[in-house]
Parts: C-alpha cells; structure tokens; sequence
C-alpha cells in the first residue's frame, strides 16, 4: 500500500515533469521570440526610437535574453513557487494573478456542468442499455450520438440568440453583474442569483451536449456487462429485474465510466476555454482565449501548465480511487 | 485452412445515411463555385450586414463579404483539413500500432512507452503553447502538429487487433508453411485489420476536425490566408455577431459543421458494426424485432399449453418436445430439437454430448433464461405439473432457485465480482424467504456454506480471493441455499483440475442425497458422468438420440452413436482397441433431412439420409431414435475393423469426447 502510494505519486510528478518540459522546449525551438513580436507591433503604432534598447530591457524583464538552460531551470524555479513570470500585454500583472483571479469561475462552472451531465447522461444510457426498458427509449440512441458528437460549444450561439438575444431572459455574457448587486444592496442572495443567472446558460450548453457521450458510453458498458455469466446467475437466482439492474448491471458497468468522470474533471481547465470564450465567462478559459488573440505567449503557457497539473492529478486520483470501488484492484 | 475474414455483411442504414450526408455536402461545395463569382463575392465589395435577399442569398456579413459564398469556399477546406490531419494521424497509428503488434517485445515497449507519455499531455494545451509561437503557421504545419498528439488513439486500437490476429489459427499455418513475417503481415494479417483502420481513420477525421477547429476558432490560425469553417465562427465571436442578431451568419457555418459531423458519426457506427458485431443486435429495430419475437414465442407456447396431456404423476421435471432456434445472420439454427425426457424426484440423470450439441442451450431454456439471439420456440417443462415455458414471469422468478435451480457452466464468472459472496447469497434469500434477523440470515448463510464445506468466512470475501473449486462451491453453495427440488449443473467441473473435479462432483452428490433433489448433471465426459448418474440423455445436433438407465447404455447402447461413445471410453478390464468416431459432428444450419449422424454412422442405410428418426421404445423404460428400431431389438455389433484404420489413419484416439480439454 505504501510503496504504491510513494511510486504513483513519483509518477505523477514524472508526467508533470515530462509533459511540461515538452511544452517549454519544443515551442522555443520555433524561430521568433513573442517579445519582439509584440514591441513590433507596437512599433508600428507608436514609434520608438530607442527601439534595440527596450526590446533589450524587456528581455532582461522577461528573461528571454539568457541561455535556453538557464531560461528552464528559472521556468521550474519559479514553477515551484506558483511563479510564471509576467503579462506581455498588461505588464506588471503577473500570469499567477490573472489565472489565480479567473481558476474559480471555471472550476465552478466546470465541475457543476460535468456532474450534471454524469448524472442526467449515465442514467439515460443505463436505461437505454437494458433490454425491459421502453422500447420508445431507443430512439434516443441515434439523438444522443449526434448532439454527443458534435462540439458543444457550437451551440453556445443558438442559446445566446434564443435565450439572451431573442427573449432577453438571461444574460449573455459574463460571471457576475456588480452594478445589478450593487443596486440590490450587495447581499449574498443577490449575488448568488446574479452567478446563478450567467452560469446557466453555459451550463446548460455543457449539460445539454454532455449527456450524449456519458449516455453512448455507459449503454456500451451495460451492453458488455449484461453479456457476463454473473448476470444470467443472477436471473437465475430469482431476484427482481430491477435488483439485477442496479446491483450487478450498473454497479459493474459504472467502473470504467467512473475512471472517465475522473478525467473528465482533470480535464476541466483545458476543456471549457471555447465555451467560456463564447459566453465571455470570466474563468481562465477566456484568459487563454484573450491572451491568444493578444499574443500574450506567457499567460498560454502559465495556463498549459495548470492545464496539465490538473489532468495528471485526475490520473493520480483515478489509481488511489479504484481499488476502494472496485474490489479486484489493490493497492500494487 | 479456412480464413476468418470480417463479414460482408449488409449496408445498414447508419452507414448509409453518413455517406450521403458528407456526399451532400462535398457535391454541394464541388458544383456550387460554378455559379459563382469568387472574387466578387469575397472581397467584401457589398454593403455590410445586409439581411438574406435575392442578391445575397444569406445576407453579408459585417466587412460586406457574400455569406453564401463564403460558407461554399470554407467547408471543402474544412474538411480537407480534417482529412489530412487523419491520415496523418492514422499513418503514424498503423506503423506504430502494427510494429508493435507484429513485433513484440522491445519494439512494442518503445511504441507503448511513447505513446502512454502522450496520452498524459493534454492535447490542447501542448498545440497552444506551440502553435502560438509560430508566426504564421499553415494549416497544414498545424495538421501535422495535431497528427503528433492524436496517434496514439489509433495506435492502440491497431495494436490490439493486430495482437488478437497473431494468435488466430491461420496466421500460425501461414508461419508454418514458411510464410516470411512481412509476407504474413501484409497478406494475412492487414486485410483482416482494414475494417478497422476505415473506422479509425473516420475517428481520426473527426478529431482532426475538432481540434483544428478549436485553434482556429480560438486564433490561432492566421485568418489572411484561409478561409474555413472555424474561422467564420472566429470572426463572429470577434465582431459580436450573436449579439448583433445576425443568425444568417454564425447560422449556415454552425449547421454545416453539426452535420459533417453528425455524418462522420453516422459512418464510424455504421462501420463499428463491421469492427464490433457484438453491438450488432442492440439498435433500436433490433431490439424491438426481438422483443416481439419473445412476445409472439410465449404467445404460441401459452397457447399450446392449454391443451397439452396431463403431467406425469411420478415425475417431478417433465421436458416435452423442447425446441430453442438461435437466430443468425445466416438464418435460424435449430440448437434443441424436440427433446423429451423426465426426471422423478431425487433421480440423478446425467446429459451428454459434444460441444455445440445443445446441452447447455437445453439446460438455460429449462429455466427458460435463453437470451436473444437463443428462442425457445416451442416446448413445456412441467415441474411438478406447473409449465415453466408458459407461466407468468413473476411465477416462474419464485420457483427460479427455490424449487429449480442451476450450477451455470462458468462458474468462474458466476459471482459479481464487485460484491462480497455472503451478500449474493443473502440477496437470494431475502427475495426468497423475506427479510430476517441478522442471526437468522448469518446462520443461513453459514449452513450453505457448510453444505459445501467452504468455511463461513468465504461470505466476507470477493469472487477473486478464491480458487476455481473455491468459487464453484460457492456457486454451488448459492444454488443450493434454498434446498431446491431440481438442480440443474452444468458442466460444473469443466475447468477444474482432477483432483479438484473429483471432490466437487462428490460434495455434489453428497448433496443430492441430503437434500433428496433431483439433480440433471450436463457434461462431455462421459467416464466422469457414468460414475454419478442413475439415467443417461445423449445429445447429437439438438437430438436427443438415447435416453436409458446408465448401465443398459453401459452394456449394450441402442443408438450407433452411444455405443461409439462407450466404445471411446479406456478400462481396466476390458483389453481391446479404444476406437474415435470418424468425423465431425454437423453444421446446424441448414440440416439436411434425415438422421443428423447419418454421415458418420457404420450402419446407415438410404432412409437415414432421407427421414429423421422417431424416438421410440424398443426396450421398456428405454428412448431410441434410430431407424434401426424397431426391426431390431439390440444394435448389431460394430464394425470395429472396420473403424479402427480410419482412426488410425486421422491420429484420433481419444479418451474422452475430444472438447474435454478445451472446454464448450
């Protein structure tokens, strides 16, 4: 149990090792540097004269004028204390600052969207996997696969134009309103209903097109089990269609989806940057969007790792969480 | 050597609907640019954000670009990057996934190494930071940088089948016949793979397409010079075209997209069909088919019971004319055949026969738990005078392990592996006999288990912390918790080595005597079984040809082949030559009239190529189907000289019934 627990965790800092030295070297082997990308552009639109010598103090700023070695040895220094350096665009905000301000609102918005969809999409797909429910059900199966398949964030527009645009029911962008909570006195209630307001529209989006992929995947899963010689024991026992159901059909065949819900979380800072763009959602995925369009090569980098931090630690979490729901795994 | 090559089978309509989607829109985007005057249109030379007119026939947009002409430049793009990205992506996957599967070892290791590594990168944040360092990167720069990260997918999935291939019996033989390695791999092996490379190189697309997507949404990919589908949302989401009501613009592109995609999924699972045909029989049409055929089975079996005979008084499992069809592709396959047979309480009678003969087809639709594609689609079984074929469904779950109950074939896989042996136990008892006081269920529980000398503890532990015999007596401990009048056991100690055979069979027996049930023993080995059984059924291709008392087929066998059967068997007194049966047992699709065993029996005549044979009783207490009745009383001798050359000649001599070792 011990020498587990100590070689997975060595493990894990492995992946985050490997995957983030990957993602610092193999981009700086590109020619170009974004420092000087960007004092062009700004060049271009108000002249310096002095121009070698601010891209030399800006390098010195960022860095970028030392030696590869030493620029990745500073990018682990610095990684260690939660330190990615500076904004390129809004100097002397730091990447920590603008990621720490926006990593709420997405792990809100996220996780409250991928639970949702777990829930509402691993039911609908048990039920759509057992042979005695309605026949009606069926036909759910190819409308799941559709909207399951096609990238959700499409869909942020239709939902903006009917619900914000169209019925002006909720609002179409954005995490809060402080002038709305300001005016109402600036209670908790007023805020709470104001985050609720600009979360449910994206939520909906991610809950709506989430639902396919869980439910194809656990109908697969229920299908497979419902195949094991346990269960026509089980029919054979005698017990309820619905105990049989429950306790050896979807016990089993939840396992691996659980191992699925897992990465899912982890993947929550990478995979909602084009939903939260859409809405214009205060969270980190708008951070990346933004600082992409500006850009901002530190801010994208500073948000990689936090992206790559967070998978890893779903990987980690699914191997200490199997053996307590799955009996056949230990601890090796 | 026979190759096992996918089925054709036929076009479904997923697969169908898929091809004329993208069909559609690949026609759509190659005729349309005829009509139209690209640079005209592309320009931005009309007034911005005008509505769909007749001129433009879905509006402009904002910088006065024609949006109609627009969206029929941009999907071809879109989809050519998809596909380069796939086959890109799928190159890399099937070199990787076949070198690994072809060469294990070192080589696989690498591949597999390389690849886990991968998978922990999230894709998305790697090409980010990547492709936002290039300065106006090409799209196809960008392709191959998705490619690098998506391989692996593709790579494990060919790995894996490639795997599977390697053991398959006709890869071996063309090894043997001296086959080269990449003569095998690109002859035998790659046919057998594409089905699956087509799937994967549909999934491949779809991704190339996803991703591809996302960075040009997200601004990655210079907007100069490309035009596609990503970035005409991209230049929505940046001029606040959802805001500004202008549905004609982010409308047609968000369309399109959902239906090259909805397409692509409509091809990869019509294709999955080909590469997973298990999932075959769980559409929407499927499964209604065969839900109206249970339906209408039951139906018809209801109906036949109302005016069948009487129930045996003696018996206490009557089976009158059984009959299960297993549905297939290639048409119906009759599996049981119109098989009788009866059981008095506390008789022990064992069933044999050859794998694939129907005896545990017979025994699951005895407690009528055949699974579609099996049908049970005529035939009673009284049990004590009530038909289990056509009672309702919430009588026949109480009589289910309280009256019948079965010891299933793999008890390995028997238990639930994710709950603790007592409770499997306890569930059957509280459904059964209501719920009771802790002491009283521990007790239960602690009793089962005494019947079949496994400690009360093993209640505390999982199906994967026992041994084989172990778990089957814990099977056999469930089966029996409820002191049943019938027990079914099938096979119960095919994968058991002898010693551990020996004592199941008798805590097996033992238990038969204590409990005074009747118990129906299935099984291959006809040595093993003649040592426990009182009456003996043989099965050959559904039939059931001999049914007597153990020591009459013992001593003088009616039917050809169970005399052949006995005849296969070695003994310690008798010295003489153990003789095979020449042949192979039947296909059971498309049987041709007359005796099924017919092809392999010394004594046929003409008549048992034509006629299938009655059971009848030329002794009493004695089943036989067998033309040779009744003009004779007993089988004439065999023609051992006969035989014994042929035997010889095809190496054949076997002990016991040949899949004794490799199980059904």
């Amino acid at each position: 149990m011990q020498r587990y627990l100590v070689r997975r965790i060595l493990q894990f800092f492995l992946i985050v090792f490997i995957a983030n030295s990957l993602t610092f070297i193999v981009p700086r082997l590109v020619p170009g540097d974004p420092i000087t990308e960007f004092l062009n552009n700004q060049q271009l639109l108000n002249p310096n004269p002095e121009f070698e010598t601010w891209v030399a103090d800006y390098k010195a700023k960022f860095g970028t004028d030392r030696p590869l070695w030493e620029q990745y040895l500073n990018f682990w220094a610095g990684a260690v204390r939660g330190d990615f350096g500076y904004s390129i665009i809004s100097f002397p905000q730091t990447v920590m600052h603008r990621i720490g301000v926006a990593l709420p609102w997405t792990i809100g918005l996220v996780s409250v969207g991928t639970l949702l969809a777990f829930l509402f999409g691993t039911s609908m797909g048990a039920l759509l996997g057992w042979p005695d429910s309605p026949q009606m059900f069926q036909w759910f199966v190819p409308v799941l696969m559709v909207i399951g398949g096609i990238p959700f964030w499409l869909f942020s527009f239709v939902v903006i134009w009917i619900f914000a645009v169209e019925l002006g029911i909720l609002p179409p962008a954005g995490g809060i309103n402080m002038l709305d909570v300001l005016i109402q006195g600036d209670t908790l209630q007023a805020r709470v209903v104001s985050i609720a307001q600009h979360a449910a529209l994206p939520i909906f989006v991610f809950v709506l097109f989430g639902v396919g992929g869980w439910g194809l995947t656990m109908r697969a899963n229920l299908i497979m089990t419902l195949g094991e010689d346990y269960i026509l024991f089980a029919h054979a026992k005698g017990l309820p269609e619905s105990r049989i159901f429950l306790r050896y059909g979807v016990r089993n065949a939840l396992l691996p989806v659980l191992t699925a819900l897992a990465m899912a979380i982890g993947g929550i800072i990478g995979g909602s940057t084009l939903l939260e763009t859409a809405f214009s959602y205060p969270g980190v995925g708008s951070v990346v969007g933004a600082a992409i369009q500006q850009r901002d090569y530190f801010v994208i980098s500073g948000a990689a790792f936090f992206m790559i931090l967070s998978s890893a630690l779903a990987l980690l979490l699914v191997d200490l969480m199997y053996p307590l729901i799955d009996p056949r795994v230990r601890y090796q | 050597m026979t190759k096992k090559r996918a089925k054709p089978s036929k076009l479904n309509t997923e697969l169908i609907l898929g091809a004329a989607i993208l069909g559609a829109i690949i026609l759509f985007s190659l005729i349309t640019p005829i009509f139209i005057d690209k640079d005209d249109s592309l320009l931005g030379k009309f007034p911005p954000n005008v509505k769909p007119n007749s001129v433009n026939l879905l509006g402009t947009d904002l910088q006065g670009r024609d949006i109609f002409t627009t969206l029929v430049y941009a999907a071809p793009q879109t989809l050519q990057v998809g596909v380069v990205t796939g086959l890109i992506s799928l190159s890399f996957g099937t070199l990787m996934g076949v070198l690994a599967g072809f060469f294990p070892g070192r080589i696989d290791d690498i591949v597999r190494f390389i690849s886990d590594g991968l998978v922990a990168i999230p894709a998305i944040a790697f090409l980010m930071v990547f492709v936002a360092r290039m300065q106006n990167p090409s799209i196809y720069v960008i392709a191959l940088s998705i490619a690098c990260l998506t391989w692996p997918g593709s790579a494990r999935a060919i790995r894996s089948q490639v795997l599977t291939l390697r053991e398959r019996q006709y890869i071996s033989i063309a090894r043997s016949n001296g086959q080269k390695e990449l003569e095998v791999l690109f002859r035998e092996v790659m046919p057998n793979v594409f089905p699956l490379l087509l799937a994967q190189f549909i999934g491949a697309v779809n991704g190339g397409i996803g991703t591809a997507m996302a960075l040009e949404v997200l601004g990655l990919v210079p907007t100069r010079r490309f035009l596609s589908l990503g970035l005409m949302i991209f230049w929505v989401q940046r001029m606040g075209g959802v805001l500004r009501g202008m549905w004609y613009w982010w409308g047609p592109p968000i369309l399109l997209i959902a239906l090259i995609f909805a397409g692509l999924l409509f091809l990869s699972s019509g294709m999955n069909v080909f590469v997973n045909p298990r999932l075959a029989g769980y559409g929407a049409a499927a499964k209604r088919r065969t839900a109206a055929r249970i339906k209408e089975f039951l139906a018809a079996r209801r109906a036949a019971a109302k005016g069948m005979e009487p129930p045996d008084e003696d018996a206490i499992l009557e089976v009158r004319n059984l009959n299960v069809v297993y549905e297939t592709v290639e048409g119906p396959v009759k599996a049981v055949n119109d098989v009788s047979f009866s059981i008095k309480p506390g008789e022990r009678m064992g069933l044999i026969g050859e794998s694939g003969s129907g005896k545990t087809t017979a025994a699951t639709a005895m407690m009528r738990l055949s699974r579609p594609p099996a049908f049970i689609t005529h035939g009673q079984v009284l049990l004590e005078g009530r038909d289990l074929m056509s009672i309702p469904d919430e009588e026949l779950r109480r009589l289910r392990l309280k009256e019948i109950a079965m010891v299933p074939q793999a008890s390995m896989n028997a238990l639930n592996p994710v709950m603790r042996i007592g409770d499997q136990i306890k569930d059957a008892l509280i459904v059964h006999e209501g719920r009771m006081s802790r002491a009283a269920m521990e007790k239960r529980i602690a009793e089962a288990f005494g019947m079949v000398d496994l400690p009360a503890d093993v209640g505390k532990q999982y199906p994967h912390q026992l041994s084989g015999g172990m778990k089957q007596r814990a099977t056999m401990a469930i089966a029996v918790a409820l002191r049943p009048k019938v027990i079914l056991a099938d096979e119960p100690t095919s994968a058991l080595d002898v010693v551990v055979q020996k004592r199941v069979m008798m805590t097996l027996m033992r238990l038969q005597r204590d409990l005074g049930a009747a118990v129906m023993l299935i099984g291959h080995d006809i040595g093993l079984m003649t040592q426990f059984v009182d009456n003996l059924g043989v099965l050959y291709a559904g039939r059931l040809v001999e049914w007597a008392p153990v020591e009459d087929i013992l001593n003088d066998a009616l039917h050809p082949y169970s005399r052949m059967l006995i005849e296969s068997l070695p003994t310690l007194t008798r010295k003489k030559a153990l003789i095979g049966i020449p042949g192979m047992p039947p296909q059971l699709l498309n049987l041709p009239p007359g005796c099924p065993f017919a092809p392999r029996c010394p004594f046929v005549m003409d008549r048992c190529r034509e006629e299938m044979p009655e059971v009848q009783s030329p002794q009493p207490g004695r089943q036989v189907a067998c033309h040779l009745y009744p003009s004779h009383t007993a089988l004439p001798p065999l023609p051992i000289r006969d035989l014994i050359p042929e035997v010889l000649a095809e190496g054949l001599v076997p002990q016991v019934l040949p899949d004794a070792v490799a199980g059904d």
